[in-house]
């Protein structure tokens, strides 16, 4: 490596187009993978994160289409967009979106975008309890969580300079692949330390937006009653903690749940807003 | 007013789910720790539990009714399992794209793990989710309608 960087160095300093060659020696090529390697090891900037995000979020309307209902899609995005504002990261491009699908689940994609199928939404009975659910999924953008376990596996997961062709060329193979692992990371789930992270912080949001902080234990308690033999759970089931494991985590919150259980639910709003 | 509230309790009513206490509970007159105790119960009793208030849930268990914290409530242990009950219409969703009459099958849509793993962009649906959005200001707004008061609250340690 220090070998590799020397050469390109001395590359670089020698001709500024880095033209000549030395005998079975590509120079351009050495240059590239030094800037490569480089590129990957370094942390994601913001916009690499949104443009990455965006490509992710498409693969997953590509699984499920939004529900046509512009007036719901804008309910939840108000939800959303006045948690977001609560948080250390109130300007990014923050988007919500309702998967038409019975599936239960939801997806928070790196750079700001989160999706809730319908078939979650269904169960919920009040806005408090889907703020607790979106403030959860806010979490995982907050703290880079997808993200973080894409570029980590990523690394080990596309052969050698992928990952930095990927940076560098949004158009190219490479970048393909890197989405399409990206995607393919909704199917394998996260650290279970990030899930239980994004629940204790998550009733925080909701909280700090005015909701009465008891909405995500309620859905928690909601998804504990549905067995385990059901289908439309079993992708959130299989990449998640227990809505048992998760409540139990939760029990330390008691003091912040109380403190702010009293704030409003808005169960009528909820229901005149999403009713079909 | 109150008639509305009352609607939109009954669902939760209807559906009393079946639950259990997953530690010694004292079952309490009013949603308060310092309201009268109606009953002890014991370690796994069985309830139904009606609705919720803040941090307490309205429970019917077989020594009387009245409040329990509501994390200390379990869900489903007894609950017959529905096997597939909604996830079966997934089979249905053959995503089809046409050109000049004829319909190829592109891919099973769908939000199971292989189905997520196979997916194809939609940037048709991305153009709509972005037009979505809702800027801050309108947020605000939003919130103000429902009463929602921001308010400053570290995170845990």
């Amino acid at each position: 490596m220090k070998i590799l960087l020397f050469l390109a160095g001395f590359a670089l300093a020698t001709t500024a187009h880095a033209q000549f060659r030395l005998p079975n020696l590509d120079i351009n090529r050495m240059v590239d993978t030094v800037k490569n390697v480089g590129k990957a090891a370094k942390e994601i900037d913001e916009p690499e994160e949104i443009a990455i995000g965006r490509d992710v979020a498409s693969r997953l309307l590509g699984a499920a289409p939004l529900v046509a209902d512009p007036r719901l899609q804008r309910y939840v995005n108000h939800v959303g967009r006045w948690l977001a504002a609560q948080t250390e990261r109130p300007d990014l491009p923050w988007q919500f979106g309702v998967l038409d699908h019975a599936n239960v689940n939801a997806f928070a994609v790196p750079g700001g975008t989160i999706f809730i199928t319908r078939g979650l939404l269904d169960r919920m009975r009040n806005e408090a309890e889907l703020a607790g659910v979106l403030g959860h999924e806010i979490v995982h953008v907050l703290r880079k969580h997808h993200l973080k376990a894409i570029q980590k596996g990523a690394q080990t997961a596309l052969a050698g300079d992928a990952m930095g062709a990927a940076l560098r060329d949004r158009a190219g193979p490479a970048r393909d692949k890197l989405i399409a692992f990206g995607t393919e990371m909704y199917t394998r789930g996260l650290d279970k330390s990030d899930e239980l992270e994004a629940d204790r912080l998550g009733v925080v949001i909701a909280a700090r937006a005015g909701y009465d902080a008891y909405g995500l234990p309620s859905v928690l308690q909601t998804l504990q009653a549905i067995s385990a033999q059901d289908s439309a759970i079993a992708l959130m089931f299989k990449t998640h903690p227990t809505p048992g494991e998760r409540l139990q985590t939760l029990d330390r919150m008691q003091p912040v749940l109380d403190a702010y259980s009293r704030q409003p639910q808005l169960a009528e709003r909820f229901v005149s807003q999403i009713r079909r | 007013m109150r008639f509305l509230a009352l609607i939109f309790l009954l669902p939760m009513v209807a559906a009393a789910e079946p639950a259990t206490v997953i530690r010694a509970t004292e079952l309490k007159q009013a949603p308060a720790t310092d309201a009268a105790t109606v009953a002890e119960l014991a370690e796994n009793t069985a309830v139904d539990a009606l609705e919720r208030q803040g941090g307490w849930t309205r429970v019917k268990a077989a020594n009387g009714e009245g409040w329990v914290r509501m994390l200390a409530l379990r869900f489903g242990g007894t609950a017959a399992a529905k096997p597939g009950a909604t996830g079966l219409s997934q089979v249905f969703n053959v995503a089809r794209t046409g050109t000049s009459g004829t319909q190829v099958t592109t891919g099973v849509r769908g939000l199971d793990a292989e189905q997520i793993a196979a997916a194809q962009p939609n940037p048709p649906e991305l153009a709509k989710l972005q037009g979505f959005a809702a800027d801050r200001d309108a947020a605000a707004s939003f919130a103000a309608q429902g009463k929602l008061d921001a308010k400053p609250l570290e995170y845990p340690k």
